[in-house]
């Protein structure tokens, strides 16, 4: 099991040319992607191969054709490369005659700890997620939002470098999807690769901006939101200014090469269009500040994930 | 280019594990079982026939000649004796095993608790192993386990006449024999649980296979005696002669045949197993 060597050069998670098929149906088809440290956000519509593409990743399938690679390895052939994967499924997959605690405990013995590592990890990890008052609880008793809560413990209890989290906030209530948001962000803030499946973008919105588009069965994009957005060329950025000057902010901006239209809208607000979002952003402040022109605020009102996805996928 | 607080601990792989995985499932599977007080009677019934074998023992060798009045396989201490024990604990391990085993696989399809498990380092093997040991246990716990019971009271109530054969060769042959028929048992008893979602259904198959296979069996045997290859169980039986040095117990069918049989049933299990566990349940 210790056969494979850790290559820290390579990327966290690899996928090349990675296809899925399930007799006729093509779930996944040809993605390459990969993916270091931080947030990403898997996104599709249902049935877009998002699930499939996901479980690809982590280990759970084998690709039809293609490979994907953990840290230079291939996963379902290095069985021992799990220590550095948490998985948390989407589906209820708990055992429900067990106590949270018993879950955990052979959970965590699952991945090659002693007794007393085992018992310490159970312990932090009911506390990671607040389940401590519930732990001798049989999980069959466990509301919606405890199941999701104990499925995310034992994806982490073990340290993981890279986490899959599929749906990880399906059914929780608002205070413990804050929890569970800031959570991921810590996770990814920490430096490791977590890889967030959902179809539900203001979700996702709250934990990434970075992100990858699958759409039937194709990868579409994949990076930051900003990025992707501005690669998208025939829907230019649109930026709106509320300022006290307008007209010689408009006269300023219609004469700069990054800005393709310029007009005040009914509410007296500077609106630019741009297919060179980064590159805008990038200059902006330096105009702005180079010509004096006052601005009280800007926003770019379809530099969204919705906007992205909707462009993208025609939603 | 963002900046990451390392500040966890990556868990960095020695490749050394403080227990195998499958230690880990069977564990958990055999401790679990025992919170039942309906299988802990079941038990407990189950080793009511050693002891009686060991009264009878007792009083064979405190009163002689008198106790022979019994007579047959009871009084018997020679290795043919304990083979005919086994035959006797045949209904217990039929029922035992349909209650411990049919869940096993089942419910972990049934609750998509596959997923759980492989995305852990373990494999197919690791699994198997696991869910095998915990068949395994409460297979020796109604066969193997009363008969070293029984051999070392034996050994224990003649003062050591008995001798070197009730204390190692016995236990030996039931070993032997118990590993075999327990590994081929617990594959096709696996084998089942993983080919449905519902534990009934399974442990349904598993009685028919056990007591629909004799039963068909001894029916045809009357028309033809080799026909009696047909009885699931009893092919364990008596391929299992050949380890006591027993009578064979199947007309008709040698001893031989029934051992290959015996490994047969092991290997499509195991096939059957290779096939039906994934750790994923795909829905074409």
């Amino acid at each position: 099991m210790s056969g494979f060597a850790i290559d820290k050069d390579a990327p966290m998670i690899h996928a090349e040319r990675v296809s899925k098929w399930f007799g006729e149906v093509i779930a996944v088809n040809d993605c390459t992607l990969s993916l270091g440290p931080g947030v990403t956000g898997l996104l599709g519509l249902n049935g877009a191969g998002k699930t499939t593409l996901f479980k690809l990743m982590s280990g759970l399938i084998v690709p039809s054709q293609g490979e994907v690679r953990v840290r230079g390895n291939r996963l379902r052939r290095e069985v021992g490369l799990f220590r550095r994967v948490g998985f948390c499924p989407e589906s209820d997959a708990l055992f429900d005659w067990l106590t949270g605690r018993e879950f955990l405990s052979l959970m965590i013995r699952l991945m090659g700890h002693n007794a007393a590592e085992v018992a310490r990890r159970t312990e932090a990890s009911l506390e990671l997620v607040h389940l401590v008052d519930a732990a001798d609880t049989r999980i069959g008793a466990y509301s919606k939002g405890m199941r999701q809560k104990i499925k995310m413990a034992q994806a982490l209890a073990h340290d993981p470098e890279i986490i899959f989290l599929d749906e990880p906030l399906n059914g929780m209530d608002p205070v413990s999807r804050r929890e569970i948001v800031s959570l991921v962000k810590r996770l990814g803030g920490e430096g490791r690769c977590v890889i967030v499946s959902s179809h539900i973008l203001p979700e996702i919105e709250t934990m990434t901006r970075s992100i990858a588009l699958i759409h039937h069965g194709k990868l579409m994009a994949e990076g930051d939101i900003t990025e992707i957005r501005d690669a998208i060329e025939d829907r230019p950025t649109i930026v709106a200014f509320t300022s006290p000057e307008p007209k010689r902010l408009a006269s300023f901006l219609a004469g700069q090469e990054l800005v393709m239209g310029v007009e005040i809208d009914e509410f007296g607000r500077v609106v630019a269009r741009t297919d060179h979002a980064v590159s805008f952003y990038r200059e902006l402040p330096g105009w702005l500040l180079a010509e004096t022109l006052p601005v009280a605020e800007f926003r770019t009102t379809d530099d969204n994930l919705q906007a992205v996805f909707d462009y993208l996928v025609g939603g | 280019m963002p900046v990451y607080e390392r500040g966890y601990r990556p868990w960095e792989n020695s490749g050394k594990r403080a227990a195998p995985a499958w230690r880990a499932i069977a564990r958990r599977g055999i401790a679990e079982p025992i919170k039942s007080r309906r299988l802990l009677f079941l038990l407990v019934v189950a080793w009511v026939p050693a002891i009686v074998k060991g009264g009878i023992l007792y009083f064979t060798f405190k009163m002689g000649e008198l106790s022979k009045l019994l007579g047959g396989d009871w009084t018997d201490i020679t290795a043919a004796g304990f083979h005919a024990f086994l035959m006797w604990q045949a209904p217990f391990v039929l029922i035992i095993l349909a209650i411990i085993g049919a869940n096993l696989i089942a419910k972990d399809r049934e609750e998509n608790g596959l997923a759980l498990y492989f995305s852990r380092p373990l494999g197919l093997k690791d699994y198997v192993a696991g869910k095998g040991a915990i068949i395994l246990t409460y297979y020796f716990a109604v066969t193997l386990f009363p008969l070293y019971a029984l051999c070392i009271f034996g050994y224990l109530v003649t003062n050591g006449a008995t001798g070197i054969e009730m204390l190692i060769e016995i236990p030996l042959r039931g070993t032997a024999y118990c590993l075999l028929a327990g590994t081929s048992y617990a594959l096709v008893l696996l084998a089942i649980s993983s080919l449905s979602t519902r534990t009934a259904f399974a442990a349904m198959w598993w009685v028919l296979l056990v007591a629909g296979t004799k039963a068909l069996a001894e029916i045809n045997a009357l028309f033809d005696a080799r026909l009696a290859i047909m009885s699931f169980p009893g092919q364990f039986l008596n391929g299992g002669t050949l380890f006591f040095g027993a009578n064979p117990n199947l007309e008709g069918v040698s001893p031989v045949v029934s051992l290959g049989m015996i490994i047969l049933y092991g290997a499509v299990g195991w096939l059957i197993l290779r096939r039906r566990i994934r750790p994923v349940e795909v829905v074409s």
